[in-house]
């Protein structure tokens, strides 16, 4: 215990700090980013970002992750924020967490593995191209020199890294463009704009909402939508990590930090969050390893607000556009396309399907449902195919089944004997089939029947040791039947 | 001819070549370290996009099988090393680890504009390393 700890906190403090504060850079644009997209203040990110990093690097399941503020969860609260308010906002965050408390210790970190890679490709992909989307408004139609700012950002955070290995680009982007647009000025929007900067600490408080029925309906489900949401990225991103890195992380675990991070956070004035994939691999690339810089990413970003505060209303708003537009970049999956040629059918349709539900409802977690919903089909119909075969020879009869019997493949089954037989032997060989439930033993029994109907003797042979079971507990066959 | 010697290998062909170009500097005591990086930038795609039920490990391994054939037939002795972080920092860092008395790894041949954006790992590792480096174009 105390060298797990020691291992998940001290190892290499030093490289893990400078990967904390390399983090805690690139996280500043990305949550003022998102908070904007939302439609709340860029504190309501900032805090969030803050919170849940400090408060996963102590409960989380997977070290060297780092959550915060996410475009996944900006995206789905839009509507919310708008109708009702930050108060509601937050009341559902405090909700997710619950939510993602109880899923944790349900243990539905083990769930993640009925969402097929069809549907993960298709959840990037829709992020990527949301959080795109996000930002027209941003880039388009306002001046000349809102094109140029996109622009240029858009060269600094691509070309730079090539030179400039140290510094997070993004940064660089920020720091140059900003101080450029102070001294010269130009024709575009700000972030004071759209929003105003705290230069405090984030209190508790509890959400201005009345605690009735009426608000737990408006709230919930935009509550399971974020659980969900937050839930499937954070454990994609543990994932990622764990390739990175070559070791294990418990699942459960961090679905349970996410869940008291999120619970504190909205008690906190902070946005629901939960882990990002880019920054995850930013803190790794950085030497991230342990606990320790995911807590200085936290810390180092709110400490950062509560010095630069002043100068972070004056950044224009072009420039946290361009580095949104690479963050989408970076989300999308490039590999897809390849993907579209090379998958199975099924696989690619799952995939679009995951795209289009997405930007049909605007609603990540819609997506996944219904993507892993067609999924779920499309494999109980390719395993629900069972083939019959006969074969007679002089007196023996034989009935071959080859496949997995069960509720959805017991009609293609039946339709497939004629029962023409009058008077005969008949052999139903199970060699190379399985009795998987109830309808596949009640098929078995029509089956027999039938044949029986008919005058004909039956014998049903070779079930291997789980038919059998299930045979011997609901059939109506008996021992001469099956010996 | 040296005793240890070092190839970085991503498993395409340039590196196949650049393993054939070894022989002209080592013997049979000699012993050659194939060092694979695992670009940490990639790990999203390895996710995304792996088999269910197939190791990424193997299929990291399954990429150079054609390089271990090679110093197989030939009887040389080699051993494989996987490291996690950016290629060309840690072909560099292996490198300087002071076990290696020079480096071989090939090239894509990329043209300047190229270079600019995509970075040529060869390019750094020349600059950067402290032992011999044999580049394989």
């Amino acid at each position: 215990m105390i060298e797990k700890l020691k291992r998940e906190w001290l190892a290499a403090p030093g490289a893990n700090i400078m990967a904390g504060i390399v983090v805690a850079l690139a996280l500043i644009p990305e949550a003022i980013a998102f908070s904007i997209i939302a439609g709340v203040d860029p504190m309501v990110g900032l805090y969030a970002s803050f919170l849940i990093s400090v408060i996963i690097s102590i409960v989380g399941g997977r070290p060297a992750m780092i959550s915060g503020a996410t475009g996944a969860i900006a995206l789905l609260i839009v509507p919310l924020v708008s109708e009702y308010g930050l108060d509601y906002l937050l009341a559902a965050t405090i909700l997710m967490g619950v939510i993602q408390l109880i899923l944790g210790f349900l243990k539905v970190g083990k769930l993640m593995k009925f969402i097929p890679n069809s549907v993960m490709i298709g959840f990037v992909n829709a992020l990527g191209i949301m959080i795109f989307m996000s930002q027209i408004e941003h880039i388009f139609g306002i001046s000349i020199d809102t094109y140029v700012y996109v622009i240029v950002t858009l060269l600094i955070v691509y070309i730079v890294p090539r030179f400039i290995k140290k510094l997070p680009a993004p940064l660089i982007a920020l720091v140059v463009l900003t101080a450029i647009y102070i001294f010269l000025g130009s024709e575009v929007r700000t972030v004071g704009n759209l929003g105003n900067i705290k230069r405090s600490l984030p209190s508790f408080f509890i959400p201005n909402v009345p605690f009735n029925m009426e608000t737990l309906q408006i709230i919930l489900p935009y509550s399971l939508s974020m659980a969900v949401v937050g839930l499937v990225e954070s454990l994609l991103t543990a994932k990622i990590v764990d390739n990175a890195t070559d070791t294990y992380s418990s699942k459960n675990r961090e679905s349970r930090g996410q869940g008291i991070a999120n619970f504190i956070t909205g008690f906190f004035g902070g946005m629901g969050g939960c882990a990002m994939i880019g920054q995850s691999v930013i803190n790794v690339k950085s030497g991230a390893t342990t606990r320790l810089s995911s807590l200085t990413a936290g810390v180092v970003l709110i400490f950062l607000i509560i010095v630069l505060g002043n100068w972070v209303v004056q950044i224009p708003m072009p420039i946290l556009a361009g580095i949104v537009v690479m963050v989408s970049i970076g989300t999308f999956d490039w590999g897809s396309f390849r993907y579209l040629a090379k998958a199975p059918r099924t696989d690619a349709f799952v995939m679009v399907v995951t795209v289009a539900v997405v930007l049909f409802t605007h609603n990540l977690a819609i997506g996944v449902v219904v993507g892993v919903l067609f999924s779920a089909i499309f494999f109980a119909t390719k395993i629900s195919k069972v083939v019959v075969t006969f074969e007679s020879l002089n007196v023996r009869n034989v009935v071959r089944f080859q496949g997995q019997i069960f509720f959805a493949s017991i009609d293609t089954m039946i339709d497939q004997i004629e029962f023409k037989e009058y008077d005969k032997a008949i052999e139903l060989d199970f060699s190379q089939a399985h009795l998987w439930d109830d309808s596949a033993v009640d098929a078995i029994d029509t089956i027999v029947r039938k044949f029986e109907e008919k005058g004909n003797t039956v014998h049903v042979s070779q079930l291997n040791a789980d038919s059998r079971k299930i045979v011997k507990e609901l059939s109506r066959l008996n021992e001469q039947h099956l010996t | 001819m040296y005793k240890k010697i070092l190839l970085a290998a991503d498993g395409s062909e340039n590196s196949y070549r650049a393993a054939e170009e070894t022989l002209n500097f080592i013997d049979g005591n000699s012993e050659v370290t194939i060092l694979n990086v695992i670009n940490t930038n990639d790990s999203k795609d390895d996710v995304l996009h792996n088999t269910p039920g197939e190791s990424i490990n193997a299929k990291r391994k399954e990429k150079l099988q054609s390089i271990i054939n090679f110093y197989e037939t030939n009887n040389i002795p080699y051993k494989v090393q996987f490291e996690h972080g950016t290629p060309n920092e840690t072909v560099v860092k292996i490198a300087n680890s002071e076990k290696h008395q020079a480096v071989v790894l090939g090239t894509r041949g990329l043209n300047g504009l190229q270079e600019m954006v995509l970075g040529s790992v060869s390019h750094k590792v020349a600059k950067r390393a402290e032992i011999p480096v044999i580049i394989v174009k």
